[in-house]
């Protein structure tokens, strides 16, 4: 068991952003969160890593597992380094205060930046990096702590097409070596394709279409067929997403 | 038939009521903020490292500027007054008139005004920031509480940094008050420092001391939490470092009075 998410309810001001969504995300799979822009996606994200409360339903998680999350434009914190950015949960959070040696969190900073191919820039802040490499900075800091649970949201937003296929690799790869539960928010189909087992596709809060990648990329739902073909024709309204 | 919306009552009675929303919305925030600051000091969970960093920014990187402030404050009163006393013959009363004016209320007041400028207009524009850009949102996830990393310390060196920034303050308010007297109306340096203490106590230096604490901590408070609760982009920071100026301003100007009122009255 990773994560199982029953009847979430979220309102904001009348308006139902999420209305009984229930899925699973198995251990070591990615589950792909799809939808138009005000579907609920990152309410569900920020639901599942409880920045949000949710008005109904559960979430239930592995116990002790932390949650780790990126974000869309990163969220690095300008004023650090790149080390003390990664190493941010370590030197901060209560459990882990003292628990390392100077020289280890040293080591464990240029192991996360191995992972995701990045070395050398312990000491540069994050306004000297390019968008993708602080994305990586973000995914090097989200998996500091070795968590079970990984949460994406829109990791390939403002990126050429190369940089994206690289952080698609990224995330797999960081599925791999964590054996971690993922749910990637995104609006890309490479993503979909390259990263994710499973897909959601989320419309007006609820959940039209829920299968594999296989399935959702033949486009036989006329849902997932107007998101794939990005049709204004079909059972999704675009005004209200927009 | 007039439309009503139309009238200019209506719009004056719109923006009146939208003031009003707006400030019960900061009064709520940082009553809720100063609660949560007072429980995490109280159980002594204090980031020193960054109380430290946040202690030298108030005080230190504020002083020339709040220092220049004071002392220019202080030469333009002296320049007024000192020659007009002097007239009068009453020239042992310039040195006293000056220690009760910037002890009392000039040092502190101005040195308010200073580090509001200064400092907590960046506290705000940088918690915005941060909160519009979800580095908050980050820290929380990363299970390190922001009240207790970004809040706390900056409350701390506002409580603790703004009584050595008015005692400097009210030194070089003095110096230069005496050094335009000398100049101005020939007073001397000896007659100038035997009169400062004639109307002044270490009581007054105490609670304008206690007075300054009081301004330090409202603030940090207010910055810390106009740009705490800030959600939106760029606009939102502006309005939020405008707001938390506006409203530390009104505030000191309303600890002010309640000093006045409980000390001297």
């Amino acid at each position: 068991m990773s994560i199982i998410v029953k009847n979430l309810v979220k309102t904001f001001d009348d308006k139902k952003v999420l209305d009984k969504v229930t899925f699973e995300v198995k251990d070591g799979e990615t589950l792909g969160v799809v939808g138009f822009s005000g579907s609920g996606k990152s309410t569900l994200l920020k639901i599942i890593s409880k920045l949000l409360y949710a008005d109904e339903g559960t979430i239930e998680t592995t116990k002790n597992s932390d949650i780790a999350m990126t974000f869309q434009y990163s969220a690095l914190f300008d004023f650090l380094d790149v080390y003390h950015n990664i190493a941010f949960p370590i030197l901060e959070r209560k459990e882990f205060r003292g628990k390392y040696s100077k020289n280890q969190i040293k080591e464990i900073v240029k192991q996360k930046l191995a992972m995701v191919g990045l070395e050398g820039i312990e000491e540069k802040f994050p306004s000297e990096l390019s968008g993708g490499m602080q994305k990586r900075v973000g995914f090097a800091r989200a998996i500091v702590t070795n968590p079970k649970i990984i949460l994406y949201d829109e990791p390939t937003a403002g990126l050429d097409p190369v940089s994206s296929t690289l952080i698609e690799d990224y995330i797999v790869r960081l599925k791999n070596e964590l054996n971690a539960s993922c749910i990637v928010v995104t609006h890309q189909m490479s993503t979909i394709r390259r990263a994710c087992d499973n897909v959601i596709l989320l419309y007006e809060g609820k959940i039209v279409f829920r299968g594999s990648v296989y399935e959702f990329l033949k486009g036989d739902n006329p849902y997932t067929n107007q998101f794939i073909n990005a049709s204004l024709e079909g059972p999704m309204e675009i005004k209200t997403a927009i | 038939m007039i439309d009503v919306k139309t009238t200019l009552t209506y719009s004056i009675l719109k923006i009146f009521l939208k003031s009003i929303k707006s400030f019960l919305i900061t009064l709520g925030n940082v009553g809720k903020d100063f609660t949560k600051v007072l429980y995490y000091i109280l159980r002594l969970r204090i980031n020193l490292k960054a109380t430290i960093e946040q202690s030298s920014r108030f005080a230190v990187d504020s002083l020339p500027i709040t220092l220049t402030i004071v002392g220019m404050t202080s030469v333009i009163i002296a320049m007024q007054i000192a020659p007009e006393l002097a007239k009068q013959g009453a020239e042992g009363y310039i040195g006293m008139l000056s220690s009760l004016v910037m002890v009392r209320e000039l040092a502190c007041i101005m040195a308010g005004f200073a580090i509001i400028s200064m400092i907590g207009s960046s506290f705000a524009s940088e918690l915005a920031s941060m909160a519009v850009g979800e580095q908050i949102n980050a820290m929380r996830v990363l299970k390190v509480n922001p009240i207790e990393y970004l809040v706390v310390p900056r409350f701390l060196a506002g409580v603790i940094m703004m009584p050595f920034v008015f005692i400097l303050s009210s030194f070089t308010g003095l110096l230069c008050a005496g050094v335009i007297s000398h100049i101005s109306a020939n007073l001397s340096p000896l007659n100038y420092i035997n009169s400062l203490w004639q109307g002044l106590y270490i009581r007054d230096i105490f609670i304008a001391m206690l007075k300054a604490s009081f301004f330090g901590g409202t603030i940090a408070l207010i910055s810390c939490s106009c740009g705490y609760s800030t959600r939106g982009g760029a606009k939102e920071v502006g309005i939020a470092t405008t707001r938390a100026v506006v409203w530390s301003f009104l505030a000191i100007a309303v600890w002010d009075y309640i000093f006045a009122v409980i000390f001297y009255l």
